[in-house]
């Protein structure tokens, strides 16, 4: 379960994040939502610790997000994935599973596994310099998918995927839905949002404006994207 | 395995795919084997002619002091991209969205940074040990232990420049920790040259008087490399101030490292 308790984040006087407070439930499938500058990114990296809030708590499954612990299980695609250019995807991924644990032959046969899922057996061994913007975030993608993991984080994940890798991304998210896996996804694609996620967020100004199901935020004969222009629509008058 | 560990395999790893590494190695070890004809001169002093061994014996000590200096600057360059280059190419993100310490991050990139330079240098000085004694049949003994003792100036310098590059752009922290570097170079050395014997026999009066404070706890890089020289020569060090400069050294290194870990703590990434 994770938990956001009154978290405010301020750069200087701007408030990124304003008071924001929520549950996510195991297994549940959540999106954030919310226009460039909501503050969305900004919840994604205060959930792994790489910014600290100015005020609140977070926890994951009871720890507070300054633990290392609490990453223990948590899987994490960065939008603009990067893999450091000297790396091939296969030797990033092996980093990854060496620091969830893994050693030796188990370590490669997840890793395997993982690049089966991802549609990345060919150029694996490539240097990732050579990667378009797609296959880097596929790589990114298996990294984390690495381990089983129980949290996915997931910030614009299909940013550079064409539309079979988004229709893969999809299938994976189902999938792990499947298997009881919280997923957090960060993305302006709605309509995708709508097929994958349960319940949804939308930010504003650092502010949640709704936090429901999807199903009881769009009512009859409106799309996931006719509510959120909505409420952006009402909060700029 | 410990991140820590781990960390520093994969940064010695990383370092070691770039071709230039291999190269900058190939040509030091080249450059200094092109000194083994000095030991061949027939050279007199005062119409004396002087012994191979004792010629090897000097050029040796110089060369040793060459390649520690050469050692700070790749050090420095090497040191001075670390989190820069991390943070770009999305190295930081891999390690800290695991369950691991920002503090095991940071001493894991330090250590394996250390561990580099540290053979490297312990490479040269190895081959000059090596040149001497096939070339002359003397044994300097004490050289490779003083190299290992000047490792402890590489591990200050590398500190230093990490420490100055989490606020300073990555050059200027470089070039910083030279301008520290050679101010002790300056204090120590005049030092060392106060109380050598040739000074001391013609001013007497040289050495009177202590240094001043800020020269006593200043960083020790030169002593230390002072107190490595009289390892090779067997002679006596002269130490400024109660604290031996690899205590200073030490003390520092710790001080640095304390306010580095702190500082990146709440760094945001």
């Amino acid at each position: 379960m994770i938990i956001l308790d009154s978290v405010t984040k301020k750069f200087g006087a701007f408030a990124a994040v304003d008071n924001v407070s929520y549950t996510i439930r195991k297994g549940e499938s959540f999106a954030l939502l919310g226009p460039n500058g909501a503050g969305k990114t900004t919840i994604v990296r205060m959930l792994l610790d790489f910014i600290k809030p100015s005020s609140g708590a977070i926890t994951i499954n009871g720890r507070s997000t300054s633990e290392p612990e609490s990453r223990q299980h948590i899987g994490y695609i960065a939008e603009q994935h990067m893999i450091p250019p000297f790396l091939s995807g296969f030797e990033y991924l092996l980093r990854h599973a060496s620091l969830i644990g893994l050693s030796g032959q188990d370590a490669v046969k997840e890793v395997d596994r993982v690049l089966e899922i991802v549609a990345m057996q060919g150029p694996q061994r490539k240097k990732s310099a050579t990667y378009s913007r797609g296959m880097q975030q596929r790589i990114g993608l298996g990294a984390a998918l690495l381990g089983q993991p129980r949290l996915l984080i997931l910030d614009e994940p299909i940013t550079g995927l064409d539309p079979i890798g988004i229709r893969d991304v999809r299938k994976i998210l189902e999938n792990l839905r499947g298997q009881g896996v919280t997923v957090i996804l960060n993305s302006h694609l709605l309509s995708e949002v709508e097929k994958t996620c349960e319940t949804a967020a939308i930010l504003y100004k650092g502010k949640i404006l709704i936090k429901d199901t999807i199903t009881a935020i769009v009512k009859d004969h409106e799309t996931l994207e006719d509510v959120f222009v909505r409420f952006i629509e009402q909060e700029h008058e | 395995m410990n991140n820590v560990i781990r960390i520093s395999i994969y940064t010695l790893r990383d370092q070691m795919r770039h071709k230039s590494f291999y190269v900058l190695l190939g040509l030091s070890i080249l450059f200094i084997l092109t000194i083994r004809g000095c030991y061949d001169g027939g050279y007199t002093v005062n119409g004396k002619m002087v012994e191979p061994a004792t010629v090897a014996w000097h050029v040796s000590k110089i060369v040793f002091h060459l390649i520690a200096a050469g050692m700070f600057l790749m050090v420095s360059m090497l040191s001075m991209k670390i989190f820069s280059r991390d943070h770009q190419d999305g190295s930081v993100v891999l390690f800290l969205s695991r369950s691991v310490f920002r503090w095991q991050y940071v001493l894991g990139r330090v250590t394996g940074t250390w561990a580099l330079c540290l053979v490297f240098m312990f490479i040269l000085h190895l081959t000059v040990f090596l040149t001497v004694w096939v070339k002359t049949g003397t044994i300097i003994s004490g050289y490779l232990t003083a190299s290992l003792i000047c490792s402890i100036n590489l591990l200050f310098v590398i500190a230093c420049v990490c420490f100055f590059s989490l606020f300073m752009p990555d050059f200027i922290s470089a070039f910083f920790t030279m301008g520290i570097l050679f101010v002790g170079f300056i204090s120590d050395g005049g030092y060392q040259i106060i109380n050598s014997d040739i000074v001391r026999s013609a001013v007497p009066s040289s050495a009177d008087g202590g240094p001043a404070m800020w020269r006593v706890v200043y960083p020790k890089v030169f002593m230390l490399q002072a107190y490595a020289d009289a390892i090779i020569s067997k002679s006596d060090f002269h130490n400024m101030g109660p604290f031996h400069p690899l205590l200073n050294l030490s003390l520092y290194i710790f001080l640095i490292m304390v306010l580095m870990l702190g500082y990146f703590n709440r760094k945001e990434i």
